[in-house]
Formats: C-alpha cells, structure tokens, sequence
C-alpha cells in the first residue's frame, strides 16, 4: 500500500506522489523538501497570503531549501479546506480525484490565543471537513495527521502513543489539535482509511546548519531577552547606564551585562525539543512504514532543562542574572524588565513548567533507532547565530 | 521657477507668523504696522508678485522690504508648521527692492482718490491703502476654488464704529467688500475687488470673570485669547491658533477636540456686536436683532462683521491629562468615542487617523511618513482615540478595559520618535499582543522600558531639523507643554501641520454617529480622491451633543504650485460636494461645511436637527 504499509513492513522502492497540506509551513515546508529530495511528487494544496500566490510561496520555500531545480515535481493548488470541494472548481477537483494519493495533513493554526479560538477552531478542526472528504472521496491509500506531542492535554505525567484524550489542555492549540485528532480517527474509521497520527513536540531549527524559517517557541524568548538586553546595551552606549542602574542593571567589564531577571514558575518544568532535520527523517520514516492507527511522537528522548536553556541563554547573549523560582509567587513586584519579559513569555508559560514525559516506543521502531539529536549548546549557538543573521526572520520565506 | 520663488509661492497663509506660538517673537513690523503685508505671510506673497512681474515696485513695497531685520524668527516659526524657510524669501525681497533702486529705478506711488480719502476719514491717514505693493498682499488664497482678485483699497478700521461708517459709505458707493481675519480663509471669501477689511487692529481682550466671558474684538486670536485665558485658570473653546475667533465664529463656528463637552455654534458664546452690511449694529442679545441663531440649509451671506464677542470661559482643573486610545479598526474607534460621547466621559475626544497623528508629532515630512508607518504596519495603530479628562475620566476609561498611551508614554515617543521609526522590537510588542491588541500598553513599568528604549530627548527628535536652526528646536522641545496633551489639544500648534507636505482641502459634515453611515461616506471621500489622483485621508471624528452627532474632517491635499493637481481638486471637491448632498438628501441630518460657512452663530440644536 502506498504511503505507509498497514502494518505489512517497510517498503519504498519506487517514486510516490502525495497530497500536502500545510507546505507553506515550518514542518511541512521541510517534509516538501525531503520529500521531493528523495524522488517523490507532492501535489500541494493552500493558500495565497498577503497577496503571495501559494505558486510563489511554494518556489520561495523550495529556492530557500535548495530543492528549487525540483520545484516541476510540485503541482500546486489554491485551497480553501473550509469549503465544498476544498474550495476548487469541479474539473479541478475532480482531476485532483484521478489519482489516489497518500494524505500528509500538515496545515495547522500554532497560535495559542484564546482570543483567536475562532480561527484556530477553523484552521485545526473546521477545515478537516474539507481534507478528510478529499481522502475519502480520492480513496486515499494512507491518511497522515501531524498532530502535536501536547494534545495529549496537561492531565498525565506520561503520555502515551494512544489516542488524544479530552482532558484538560494547556491553551487552545492543544484542545483543536486533540479535536482533530478524534476527528481525523473517527471520519478515517468510517471511510476504512488507514491513518497515522504523527505527533512532534516543540521544533526548532536544523541541528546541523542552524537553519530555520519559522522564529517561534525557542527563539521567542531568546529574541525576547536580546530586546531586553539591547535597551539596557544603548543605554549603556548612549547614557553612561545611569537608568540601567535604577533597575540594578550594569555591564561588566568583559562586556557581560547584569541584567537581573527574576522568572516565577510554578514548578522546574523541561522542554521536549527536537530539531527540524530530525522531525523530517523520522517522519519520512514513518511515512514509509507507517502502521494503519497508529500515534507516533517525534520527540526527545532527553527534555531540556529549562535552567540549562537559560544559561545557553545567557551565554549566547552575554547576560547574567536570570533566576528561576518555582512556587507560588506571592504577588513579587516585577521590575519593569521583569514585567516585560513575563508578558513576552506569557503564552509560553505552560510549556516553561512543563514536566510531561512521552513515550516513542512506535516511533523508535518506525525510524530504527534514528538517533534524536540532543540541545547541546553548540546546536543552539547555531541556530540562534542564525537567527540573528536573518534578523529573526525578516525576508524568510513566509 | 527658483527655490526662493517656489518657497514665497508656497506660503500655506495660515498665519502662524503673525502669532507667538513659539514663544519666540513676532516679526517686529507687523505688530507695529499691522498690515499683512508686514509681516512675513504678506512679504512672500509680495515677493512672488514682484518676481513675477506682477507689480511694480511701490513707495510701500520698499517700506514692507526694509522693515524686515532679517531676525530669522520666521523661520523657527514657519519650520515648525511647513519646515520651509522665509528668510531667504525676505533677503530676496529686500535685495530686489534695493536692487531695483539702486539702478535708478523709482517706487510708484498711488494717488489718492477721492474714496481713499473718505476712507481716511474714518479709519486715519495711516490705516487705509492703495498701493499696489499693500494690495497684492491680499489678492490671493491658496484655495483650490478661488481665483486671485486684487482689491482697490486695503482698510485697518480700529473701532466698531469705524467699522459701521465704513460699511456705510461702502453700502452708499456700492463699494464690494471683504472681512478678513489673520490669515486667508481658502473658500475665497476674504477677497475683494473693492475693499478689504483687516481687523488686525481691533485686539481687546477684556475678562468679566463674574460672568464667566471674555470679550474679544475681532482682531483677537484663537493663541491669545486661550493664553490669557490659560493664565488666568480658564480655557476657552477656540479652534486654529492664528484665527481670529470673532471670524471663526462667524464664518463656521468652533470646531475643537474640545466639542463633546462645550459644543458648538452658539455654545460657545454669550453675545457678539455686530455691525450689518448697511452699517447699522446689533447684538445678538438685542430683543430686536437679526435672529442669527437660526440655521438654514443653503448658502447664506455674511451676517456682517463681528467685531466683539463674548466668549464662555471654562474652568480647569489641576487633574486634567490627556491619553491616546489604539484601535485596529475605525469601527471600534468609533464605538469607543461614541460610548465616551454618550456617557459624557472626557472634556475632548476625537478619533484621529494616522496621518494627523504622524504628521502632527514628527518635526520634518520624512520623519512624519517614517512614523506613520511604525504606527500603521510596525504597531498595527490605524486609529487613535485622543481622549483629555479629569481623574474621574481617566479612571473611567481605564474601567472601560482599554489600553491607552498615557501622557507619560507619549512625552516618550513624541521625544523618542527617531528611536521608534528604527526600532526592531516593535514586532515583538504585536506578537504578545495579539490575544488583546496593544496589551503591551498595560504592562507594569512599560512606560519606564520605553523610556529607556527610546531615549526620548528634545536632542534627539530635533536631530533631522536643519542644523542651524536645532539649538532653537531642542530649546523648544524641552519646555513642557511642547508634550503636554492638554496644552497641544488647547493651542494647537501642531494641527497646521497637516499642510504641511502639501496645501488641503477639507470636507466637514456634521452627522449622526453611526458607525456604518461614517463608513460609507468617508469610503465615498476615499472614491472620489482615488478618482482624481489626490492623496487624501481621515482627518479626525469628533463627536458631539452626547454623542448624537458628531463631525468629520475628511482633507484632500493637494499641491497649490500644480495648476493640474488644483483642477483634480476642483473637480473633486466638486464630486465630494455632490456626494454629501445626496446623502443630506436622503438622510436628512447631515450638514456640512457649505451651508455651515456665515452660519456659525447658529444655535447647535438649530444647526443640528432642524
């Protein structure tokens, strides 16, 4: 069967042509590009944005990734999943219907606004309607659903690779994608559909370039403390650090800035990090012997402590001065750098805490042991030079 | 055409010269003189007339040009509001003249004529004129729908009598006439091939504070009224700085931020003189006067000249500050000032665009289209919601769940407006905003971080003001009230700015507030401008009477050198104006400024509801 065995074993001996979704994105945009490195054909489907043509996002992203020379293997289609025939004309669709191709739903709405719960609701669940009746409608052979490691919900201390539960949940994005994954099970079961349920945690970018297009989770707070830690700079370059002083900043004569910063958390919480190369290999893994009903995570072995990551922190971006304490905070007064960074790391906050362990005993067996690679500080030196190069962004393919 | 000439013809006559705005002086001739034409809004008209030709060089043309000292306090002033320089307009000038001189030429000299010698009679040797050098001072307005009219006779009466005997002999001669203020009211009403009126001299500022008024002559200023008033505790609802309020009056009424709390139209007066077309006077509290508190919708004639009015003073209070309210869309805007406007919350409100507020803050163009970006693309801030209050209103608004800029916070940002334009962090503030827009706002401490991010200093705003003049500018900004809310919204110096790239034209309504009505007219005002290639934009929504009404300011601007962009003008002010009448047709509530113009001592709820 193609697109994943059905529990028959692996097999890939020849070119496959998918169905993307989500192509435009951090991890689908990366999975596109592995997956036409390899040989195979994808036909994507999304959106414009900001007056961007999907055509144009797409060859944007493919000339980023090196994969532009195969950008005749990509058919590209304007897609609106919220709508009957997922937005396309009847020809289009019905040519869309000819040939019956495995599913990679990959697009999704990572916002963890409440107040965007709407969009959200319509990205993460709403627009499943539209891409589970193309899969039913193509008898798609494999239907694959990148979930997330955290719609497991905040209510175990070890998650199983099983289905999503409907506990309690951290923000939004967590409650859609658990949804979804019911949803996605439930519409798959009924159409007799085999599907897989790929759950990565938190990605960041490649381990081993340090390249990245999306400066989101990790790279928020890192970029949150160079803002912070530039104000205090220039006020040291222009005004002697006579205001850094009334907030008990100063900078060292190695250049290393004091910058107390006090972090309230109600526990020492580990971030399961995985790197985007590893995300792309163990996913293409999967796809390839990828077992009908079956939940895969794409995490770490290892989670990162988040005091550890502060001190990279503090490291990369010569400060010192951050502190955790865990515990009620009593009502502490912030410092107004304080205040401002816990309003940056506000939405992040559940994750900063976060103390849940997962099991991968499915993906271990899927990707043969491919071996997850730690957040050592070299990796993350890499990545955040990066960034900066990049200013955080700016130009990346969007 | 040269720079010199190019600067002299783009004087925008707002008269900011012939006030002390800056505190900085007044060209010391045109205080003495009084005459436009000696001060340096009628020297660069007169410099234009002359460079092209237009005139010849007359016994007063070489007076107006050697009574400027070339002091340069004209150009702190006109810097500030256009960023251009006089100065070398007025070097110009006098070289010209002395030029002209020195080769032997001759200064022609008007005879006077019998009329001028009546004239005389009246207002005294020195306060009426035919020179041609005096007249081509007050033969144009860079309006897009007049044309130049040179008038025969120039005349400063000093009194309401005057005034009455020399609309008299005008009404006996059949002698056409024109009133006019400080600077020059861009509809062309203040020109005249006959006589025009400059009631420069008539400048009595005369406080019954028992009665809470002050009587102002007609030759009083919005500037100094509201400072001697400010002096003394008060403030008064006045409009543009340089206009004289008894003509401002007259002519359309106040419109201020200040409206939602002190009105409009007759709101803002106890009494005025007037002197009647034949000459004859009235009050307005006299049992048997015109009733000039009716409103009509039509175009209407001068009621006369006021030559005095009673203007309310309001009391103050020493809590009184200013906030600016973001909001991604004008509809929320719009819903916020109308719940403020219904629950009588705050002294002045106005929903502001961003071009007002950019254009307003920064000290040059470029920095002003810099900025504008920050606020619209950087900061996501479309709309602003100035809001002045007491405590009471602050603590209501605050009660009310939005974020807002505090007077702490834009003293901040005004000062640091290089630092904002360049700043990379303004992403991060959307981002951890996106759950309650401009959240940022209510961070504990925000102000202090802003402050030390932008480095606010009067140093560093002023660093892209010309060089020479940056000393002056920096001493300037460092005063407090340069970024006082309260005192900004009271005097408004800043608001002239707004022509500052480029003349305007404006479209005011007076309409219901209504949220989906405002929408489609000001997208109609868009339609239209689009249509004829102007640049054009909100200009401000204040409301009005609890919030029943309110008025908008919709400008076109346009390029008074660009014969063609005065045509689009026209034309468009023409299509806007077509617009409005279809609406006020089918609605039947909506005014506007047309029918406003010689209306402006209307009682409000005539002007609004009948």
């Amino acid at each position: 069967m193609s697109g994943g065995d059905s529990g028959k074993g692996p097999a890939r001996n020849r070119e496959r042509a998918f169905v993307l979704t989500g192509a435009t994105g951090f991890l689908g945009g990366h999975l596109m590009a592995a997956l036409l490195e390899r040989g195979d054909r994808l036909v994507v489907l999304g959106r414009p944005s900001k007056g961007v043509s999907l055509e144009k996002r797409i060859s944007g992203f493919l000339e980023w990734s090196g994969q532009g020379h195969r950008r005749d293997r990509v058919e590209t289609l304007e897609a609106d999943l919220l709508e009957p025939r997922c937005g396309m004309g009847a020809d289009r669709y019905e040519t869309l219907l000819a040939e019956a191709r495995p599913i990679i739903h990959c697009a999704s709405d990572t916002r963890f606004s409440e107040f965007k719960r709407r969009e959200i609701t319509d990205a993460n669940v709403n627009s499943l309607k539209g891409i589970l009746k193309l899969a039913e409608d193509s008898r798609a052979p494999f239907f694959h659903y990148v979930s997330s490691a955290y719609a497991a919900g905040t209510g175990r201390s070890f998650c199983p690779e099983s289905r999503a539960g409907s506990g309690g949940f951290a923000n939004v994005y967590e409650e859609t994608k658990a949804q979804a994954e019911r949803d996605v099970m439930e519409a798959c079961t009924r159409c007799s559909i085999p599907v897989t349920l790929i759950r990565p945690s938190i990605v960041y970018g490649d381990s081993r370039t340090g390249r990245s297009t999306r400066f989101n989770a990790l790279y928020f707070h890192v970029k949150s403390l160079q803002f912070i830690r530039d104000i205090y700079l220039e006020d040291a370059r222009t005004n002697a650090g006579r205001r850094s002083r009334e907030h008990g900043v100063s900078l060292d004569n190695d250049g290393t800035l004091h910058l107390p910063l006090r972090i309230f958390l109600p526990r020492r919480g580990r971030l399961n990090l995985v790197p985007i190369d590893y995300f792309v290999s163990a996913s293409l893994a999967i796809l390839d012997r990828a077992r009908a009903g079956f939940v895969y995570h794409v995490t770490n072995h290892h989670s990162s402590d988040l005091e550890d990551i502060a001190a990279y922190c503090e490291s990369f971006l010569k400060i010192k001065g951050i502190e955790f304490h865990y515990g009620p905070s009593n009502g502490a007064a912030l410092s107004p750098p304080e205040a401002l960074l816990d309003k940056f790391i506000e939405d992040y906050r559940p994750y900063l805490a976060d103390t849940r362990r997962f099991d991968r005993a499915h993906t271990d067996q899927a990707t043969g042991g491919l071996r997850v690679p730690e957040l050592t500080y070299e990796n993350f030196e890499r990545c955040m030079k990066y960034a900066v190069n990049v200013n955080w962004g700016k130009g990346a393919p969007s | 055409m040269d720079d010199v000439l190019t600067t002299a013809k783009s004087c925008r006559h707002y008269a900011m010269c012939k006030i002390d705005f800056l505190d900085s002086g007044v060209c010391a001739s045109g205080p003495e003189r009084v005459y436009d034409s000696f001060y340096p809004q009628g020297r660069m008209m007169l410099y234009a007339a002359l460079a092209e030709g237009r005139i010849p060089v007359t016994k007063k043309t070489v007076e107006i040009a050697e009574s400027c000292d070339l002091c340069g306090k004209c150009d702190y002033q006109c810097y500030f509001v256009t960023e251009m320089r006089p100065t070398r307009v007025m070097a110009a000038l006098k070289d010209f003249v002395a030029r002209h001189m020195s080769s032997g030429g001759v200064a022609e000299r008007a005879p006077e004529d019998a009329l001028l010698k009546d004239i005389r009679s009246i207002v005294g040797e020195e306060w009426a004129e035919n020179d041609r050098g005096i007249a081509a001072t007050y033969a144009r307005d860079p309006g897009p729908l007049t044309r130049p009219r040179t008038p025969a006779y120039v005349v400063l009466p000093g009194t309401r009598d005057q005034v009455s005997s020399l609309l008299r002999l005008f009404h006996e001669r059949g002698i056409p006439w024109a009133v006019r203020g400080n600077g020059t009211q861009n509809m062309g009403f203040v020109l005249s091939e006959g006589a025009v009126i400059d009631l420069g001299r008539m400048k009595d500022i005369v406080f019954d504070e028992k009665n809470w008024v002050v009587r102002v002559g007609a030759g009083v200023s919005a500037f100094d009224v509201q400072r001697e008033a400010v002096r003394r505790g008060y403030r008064v609802n006045v409009a543009e700085p340089a206009a004289l309020v008894c003509a401002n009056v007259v002519c359309s009424g106040i419109f201020s931020t200040f409206m939602p709390a002190y009105g409009t139209a007759a709101d803002n007066f106890v009494d005025a003189d007037f002197v009647a077309s034949d000459g004859s006077l009235f009050s307005l509290s006299d049992k048997n006067a015109a009733n000039l508190f009716a409103f009509r919708q039509a175009d209407q004639e001068t009621p006369g000249i006021c030559t005095r009015l009673s203007l309310k003073l309001h009391p103050t209070t020493p809590d009184e500050t200013g906030i600016l309210v973001p909001f991604e869309s004008q509809e929320k805007a719009l819903r916020f000032v109308k719940e403020c406007a219904v629950r009588r919350i705050g002294l002045a409100l106005s929903v502001l665009g961003p071009e007002y507020a950019s254009v307003f803050l920064a000290p040059t163009k470029q920095m002003a289209a810099e900025v504008k970006d920050v606020f619209t693309e950087k900061l996501g801030i479309p709309y602003l919601v100035l809001v002045i209050g007491d405590a009471y209103t602050m603590r209501s608004v605050a009660e009310m769940g939005h974020p807002a800029f505090n007077q702490r916070l834009f003293r901040a940002i005004a000062l640091g407006l290089p630092s904002l334009r360049s700043a990379g962090w303004l992403e991060l503030l959307g981002q951890i905003s996106a759950d309650v827009p401009y959240s940022y706002l209510k961070i504990k401490g925000f102000a202090e971080m802003a402050e030390l991010a932008l480095r606010p200093s009067p140093g560093q705003l002023c660093r892209d003001v010309d060089p020479d003049l940056r000393p002056f500018f920096e001493s300037l900004y460092a005063r407090p009230e340069m970024t006082d809310l309260v005192w900004l919204n009271m005097f408004r110096i800043l608001s002239a700015r707004m022509g500052r790239e480029k003349q305007f034209s404006v479209n005011i309504v007076y309409l219901p507030l209504e949220i989906k009505l405002i929408g489609e007219l000001i997208e109609e005002f868009r339609r239209v401008a689009e249509r004829h290639g102007l640049k054009n934009d909100l200009g401000f929504i204040t409301p009005i009477d609890q919030g029943k009404r309110c008025i908008l300011e919709y400008d076109y601007f346009f390029d008074q050198n660009d014969p063609d962009e005065i045509a689009r003008t026209q034309r468009a002010a023409m299509d806007a104006g077509a617009v409005i009448e279809a609406y006020s047709a089918r609605l039947g509530t909506i005014r506007w400024i047309r029918h406003v113009v010689n209306q402006g001592m209307s009682r409000r709820e005539n002007l609004l509801y009948t």
